[in-house]
């Protein structure tokens, strides 16, 4: 599987390191796994410093309660990903993030939005990105509410006037469509 | 569910919801629940999952890189103790015993090291203290051997003084040009005997402390010796206590050109001008 050929370890080996709690393992997750979780993380939050913390409390959550990973649930990824979107979206609304937004001045925001640009691209799989962008922008809009900005399906159906259903429905359309183009 | 219902129930998009944790917890059981009972759902659910974890790893970006050490510093790991794991290996529990038991034994090889250090420091003093005792006992060695060392000194020195008395005495006796006077004890003291030595040529006179046996005069008297010319006293000086060990013991004495006899009183320090005849000491004709 080129696409995850950061991937040093199978999956059920990464979980029962991590449940037998072996320090080396984190630092194997972390060097697997840390581009891919920030890349989730900063784009539901653009701030880079904030985005980093999250990034750190996401791995500290899964150190801890690594217990609570049941394989027969689901892939240790998804699990994975599911802590950081939670712990970034648990930011995005919390009063330090609002805080640091009003902090931010003119100045500071050129730079500050180059940053947040800076996403690095796996060359293997180029064509596959370019063929995501080129997903139908009703599916796109969809998408880039529930994975990039941490919305609800419920929250992306206020924010786009379609009933839930249609939010749903695009949902899986678009990650049948990714799903087509990785196969 | 028919398989009708089924289809509908994949095709609704709640499992991409489940996936993306987008779910109330009811509804979570309910899909699980539902996983668990139709291979179809499972399949479909791993599907998505892997459909989003491809998606993911096309988005990566790196986070800086002082935020995993920052992480180490929070779990209180410490990043120099962890090597990551090599790639294509399998997790046996090898590697990782190895590393456990490689502190392990550097904790304990420290211990030895202590333990040797505190033994080494016990036995250290303990050598020192004998070595200070032995230092003590050689210093008071030392010092009586030096006491010795000057009893002997004493000793020599004395046996010198007489040899030379002694010597001088055989040569004057053997010498024509000498003449010896005995004088004897007297009242005050019966036991008392000394010589005095008379040269024919040049009149000097001599007394040499090993030929003489007088009581030994206290701190402020002296003997005096005089010679009887014609009746009359006549002052030939004053010798010391008959111990002294001053370097000589050939005194000379005062010349006297002639002299019937000569004898010896005891005067206060330094001489009398007329001999006190209750002390006449010795005494004896020439």
């Amino acid at each position: 599987m080129t696409a995850l050929k950061k991937l040093t370890l199978t999956e059920p080996e990464l979980v029962l390191a991590l449940q037998s709690k072996d320090p080396a393992i984190l630092k194997t997750l972390y060097s697997m796994y840390s581009s891919a979780l920030y890349g989730v993380i900063s784009r539901i939050i653009t701030h880079t410093e904030l985005a980093e913390d999250v990034l750190q409390e996401t791995f500290v959550k899964i150190w801890q309660s690594a217990s609570h990973y049941d394989n027969t649930k689901g892939r240790l990824f998804t699990w994975m990903m599911n802590i950081a979107r939670n712990l970034s979206i648990d930011k995005l609304r919390s009063k330090d993030f609002k805080n640091s937004l009003k902090n931010q001045d003119i100045e500071n925001n050129v730079s500050f939005v180059d940053e947040q640009n800076k996403v690095s691209f796996n060359p293997d799989v180029m064509g596959v990105k370019q063929l995501v962008e080129n997903l139908k922008p009703d599916l796109q809009s969809v998408l880039d509410l529930v994975y990039y900005k941490g919305f609800t399906h419920v929250e992306a159906a206020e924010e786009l006037g379609l009933p839930l259903g249609t939010v749903k429905t695009r949902i899986r359309l678009a990650i049948i469509e990714l799903r087509r183009s990785f196969n | 569910m028919i398989v009708e219902n089924l289809k509908a129930y994949i095709e609704s998009g709640v499992l991409e919801l489940y996936v993306l944790g987008d779910l109330s917890p009811e509804e979570t059981l309910q899909v699980e629940e539902m996983a668990s009972r139709y291979p179809n759902v499972r399949d479909e659910i791993a599907a998505i999952e892997l459909t989003i974890e491809q998606y993911a790893m096309q988005n990566v970006v790196e986070p800086s890189a002082d935020v995993e050490s920052r992480l180490f510093e929070k779990l209180g790991l410490k990043d120099d103790d962890i090597s990551s794991i090599p790639t294509q290996s399998t997790i046996t529990p090898g590697p990782k015993i190895l590393q456990i038991d490689g502190s392990d034994s550097k904790v304990r090889t420290l211990r030895y090291a202590l333990v040797a250090c505190i033994a080494l420091l016990a036995m250290s003093t303990a050598a020192l203290f004998i070595t200070y005792n032995k230092l003590g006992d050689a210093h008071e060695q030392i010092a009586s051997l030096n006491l010795d060392k000057q009893k002997f000194a004493g000793v020599v020195s004395k046996l010198e003084f007489e040899n030379k008395g002694l010597d001088n005495m055989a040569a004057m006796a053997d010498s024509k040009e000498w003449a010896t006077i005995q004088m004897a004890g007297q009242a005050y003291s019966p036991k008392s005997k000394m010589k005095v030595y008379w040269n024919k040529n040049d009149k000097s006179v001599l007394i040499n402390y090993v030929a003489m046996d007088l009581p030994k005069a206290d701190e402020t008297h002296e003997y005096q010796l005089w010679a009887l010319v014609n009746g009359k006293p006549v002052s030939l000086g004053v010798f010391g206590k008959t111990d002294s060990t001053s370097n000589e013991a050939i005194v000379k004495m005062q010349t006297i050109n002639e002299a019937q006899a000569f004898a010896v009183t005891l005067e206060p320090a330094g001489g009398s001008v007329n001999p006190t005849m209750e002390k006449l000491t010795v005494m004896g004709g020439v």
